[in-house]
């Protein structure tokens, strides 16, 4: 009995755990559109790599909406004609379930996307970012920035921790963690997708990384110019670079044999076997 | 004063022929199951020798026994915090190179081989992996080679030696060897017990054998690391160590231990110490040269009334006493002062003692002429071939003078009997030999008997074990004398 009323207790305490961590309060939803949907998508501001979401209840049922953002993927594989449509306008690429989505939050999600719909300027209708053109030192400015040559202000981590871009020809590249950005800038349909993309970059592993260390606005625009420049450039991918970092890597694992080696070097290697040398060794010596 | 009693044992080393009986019988008996092929618990080694495992001798690689460290006794091997570090494997531990890969032989390749030019020969196979191999090394691989230059100039013993004493010792035609059989000396500060991870070693309080439960222990190996003698072993195949255990179960039953009992040249003798207890740390702290005198001082007198009265207070039976007042060996250590342990120095104070072989140099080959050394019939023991240095750093921790008084009265009670038995040399001079070796008349024959005529119970004085005494302190007599022999040593695994 104890333990029947100690799970009783146990099965309220979760549920008032679970109704704080689902953002019904619309400040939740506001921050989970935010860095969840704004990289891809604008109210009232066109299209960034996914359509302008202004009105879309009007333009679709609210039913499908919600099964949409719920498995995006399964629609697409079911062949669903209106899904195959927005995959084309977006030049193929595809969107991804978010993470931690669930019904009452994808409901959640449209109430305010019709809610801002109904404003003149919603607070998605763009990025914030000045429209000044990009300059050539931009994109030294940039190479610095993704290769941590210059650390990024709020603290993320630089990008070449994980990403590799085509042009790099030193010993190791880039990370292979995440994908090659050569054509990143192509990809996200040039400036204002990218953009959009680099002020809250979504994603599973990205998103909780820089959540909290976001990119400054002054960082984005160098980024911006550098990746254009790789795409413009689409530097084929250097096969003597996956042979470095193999050669680095067993070459590494070498010095660090040697190194135990000689830290070790007073170890008991036994005893017979270093007598037998030795004394064949004096005894040549001798003739 | 904490008398206890501890089973002792002396070998005289003069009397060693080196014939292995003992070690075939120990094998015979304990160790030729699977996973004990490569174990010796008794072995015999041919000094100068490596022995086995090689150069076990050598601490500065063994790291073996107990270091004094300012005033405190510290094991070498192990220790609290070195554990934590070493916690998944020993690192000081020989390996099966050290000690040999046991082998036998296919023999049926002798019968089934074809016809050839050739005589057929039985292959020999590792009883380890089951494979053809060559032999590199055996147990006693440097058996009467005392004249090798890979094991026997390699004696750890011959650092003691000026380079011109070790020329001399392995010049052709003056090479010279002895025999030193080893068994587990069942310390009276054992390193293994310290060292145990696992509580499994003890040494039992009624006799002072040392031995490894077998159920309690974990494979951990710190005994064979710690233990400065390599006396202890690793089973592969049970995943436990074992070690001597002086045929308890003979010895229980008032019988010799196997190698004891068929020893060729009687060289074994087995008694009763009683000794303090309370000054084993003192004694294990003193310096080198102190150390065999401080452990002779720790042997006490059965004769005493004090110690007789304090030993039946501690529990020691009345006929462990009497056994103590009849042991050989109290007369060979504590009386006659011509036993000694062997590398004392490792501080683990051993139980068994060696009494030095003279090994005295009758003549010498010099060209075409054999020449007579020495003024008197046996010639000056300064002069003998294997140096006094040598049995100095094995059984005195380099206190020389030890030994020179061992070879002294040994040399006077031959000189003695050789003027009473033959008569050709004067027996003024003799008994002033005895004079000048601290010895008397009475003793001289005491020890030619126990030397050259004892029989089975001069050599043996085993005391009744009282086991029922002993089981007492663990567990209640009288438990299973309603069951007339039957019952369970271990408790059945079926549900409660």
């Amino acid at each position: 009995m104890a333990l029947k009323n100690h799970s009783g207790i146990l099965f309220k305490v979760s549920i008032i755990v679970a109704l704080f961590h689902i953002p019904l309060f619309s400040q939740d939803v506001v921050q989970y559109f935010k860095t969840n949907c704004a990289s891809c998508h604008t109210i009232g501001g066109g299209r960034l790599t996914g359509p302008d979401l202004k009105n879309v209840t009007q333009r679709q049922s609210r039913e499908w909406l919600v099964k949409w953002i719920l498995d995006p993927e399964g629609i697409l594989n079911s062949g669903d004609p209106y899904a195959l449509k927005l995959q084309k306008e977006s030049r193929g690429a595809i969107m991804r379930r978010t993470p931690g989505i669930n019904q009452d939050l994808a409901n959640a999600l449209l109430n305010l996307i019709d809610e801002e719909s109904k404003k003149e300027k919603s607070q998605f209708a763009g990025t914030r970012l000045s429209d000044r053109p990009l300059l050539p030192g931009d994109i030294e400015e940039g190479r610095k920035l993704f290769t941590g040559q210059k650390a990024l202000i709020n603290g993320g981590p630089s990008c070449i921790g994980c990403h590799h871009v085509n042009s790099f020809n030193g010993i190791l590249g880039g990370g292979r963690l995440g994908p090659n950005l050569t054509r990143a800038y192509a990809r996200l349909q040039g400036r204002k997708g990218l953009s959009a993309w680099l002020i809250a970059p979504p994603g599973l592993t990205m998103s909780p990384v820089f959540k909290e260390h976001p990119l400054d606005e002054k960082e984005i625009l160098p980024l911006v110019a550098f990746l254009k420049n790789e795409t413009e450039k689409d530097a084929p991918q250097s096969s003597a670079l996956m042979i470095n970092f193999i050669l680095f890597g067993l070459g590494g694992v070498v010095v660090l044999l040697v190194l135990f080696d000689l830290i070790w070097s007073r170890r008991f290697k036994g005893v017979r076997q270093a007598l037998l040398k030795e004394s064949k060794q004096i005894f040549y010596s001798k003739r | 004063m904490d008398v206890r009693s501890q089973i002792s044992m002396v070998f005289h080393l003069d009397k060693c022929i080196g014939c292995h009986t003992c070690s075939i019988a120990c094998k015979n008996i304990w160790t030729d199951r699977k996973g004990t092929e490569y174990m010796w618990w008794n072995n015999v080694e041919t000094k100068p020798g490596t022995g086995y495992p090689t150069k076990w001798e050598d601490q500065e690689k063994y790291k073996g026994g107990w270091e004094n460290v300012k005033g405190k006794l510290k094991l070498r091997s192990t220790g609290k915090a070195k554990i934590i570090f070493n916690i998944f494997h020993n690192p000081h531990m020989p390996s099966m190179n050290d000690y040999y890969e046991p082998w036998t032989y296919k023999y049926e390749t002798l019968f089934n081989a074809p016809e050839g030019t050739d005589q057929p020969t039985a292959l020999p196979i590792s009883m380890v992996t089951g494979k053809y191999m060559d032999i590199e090394a055996g147990p006693n691989w440097d058996d009467d080679l005392s004249g090798s230059p890979i094991y026997a100039e390699n004696d750890p013993n011959l650092s003691a030696l000026t380079p011109e004493q070790k020329s001399q010792l392995f010049a052709i035609q003056r090479l010279v060897f002895f025999y030193f059989p080893r068994i587990c000396n069942h310390c009276l500060n054992p390193a293994c017990v310290a060292s145990c991870p696992s509580g499994a070693l003890y040494k039992r309080g009624e006799d002072g054998i040392v031995l490894i439960d077998q159920e309690r222990c974990r494979g951990w190996r710190s005994c064979v690391a710690a233990c400065p003698y390599k006396k202890s072993y690793y089973n592969w195949s049970t995943g436990k160590s074992e070690k001597c255990i002086l045929c308890f179960p003979r010895i229980e039953s008032g019988q010799a231990p196997a190698c004891f009992h068929s020893c060729v040249g009687r060289i074994r003798y087995l008694g009763v110490l009683l000794y303090d207890a309370d000054k084993i740390e003192e004694v294990a702290k003193k310096s080198d040269t102190e150390l065999v005198e401080a452990q002779r001082s720790m042997i006490l007198d059965p004769f005493d009334p004090e110690v007789i009265q304090a030993a039946l207070e501690n529990g020691i039976h009345e006929q462990v006493i009497t056994a103590a007042q009849n042991s050989p060996v109290y007369k060979f250590v504590k009386i006659w002062k011509i036993a000694l342990p062997p590398h004392i120095e490792f501080r683990t104070l051993p139980m068994l003692f060696y009494v030095p072989p003279l090994l005295p140099v009758m003549s010498s080959f010099n060209g075409d002429t054999i020449k007579n050394m020495g003024e008197g019939f046996f010639p000056d023991f300064d002069k003998a071939r294997a140096p006094i240095e040598f049995f100095g750093k094995l059984f005195a921790a380099g206190n020389n003078s030890k030994i020179r008084y061992v070879l002294k009265k040994q040399m006077a009670v031959r000189t003695y009997r050789r003027a009473v038995t033959v008569g050709d040399i004067e027996m003024d001079l003799a008994k002033k030999m005895l004079r000048e070796a601290d010895c008397s008349v009475e003793e001289a024959e005491a020890i030619y008997k126990l030397t050259s005529l004892c029989t089975f119970n001069d050599r043996f004085v085993i005391p009744p074990a009282h086991r029922e005494e002993a089981i007492e302190m663990l567990r209640d007599p009288l438990e299973y004398k309603q069951s007339a022999g039957f019952g369970f040593r271990e408790e059945p695994k079926r549900g409660s």
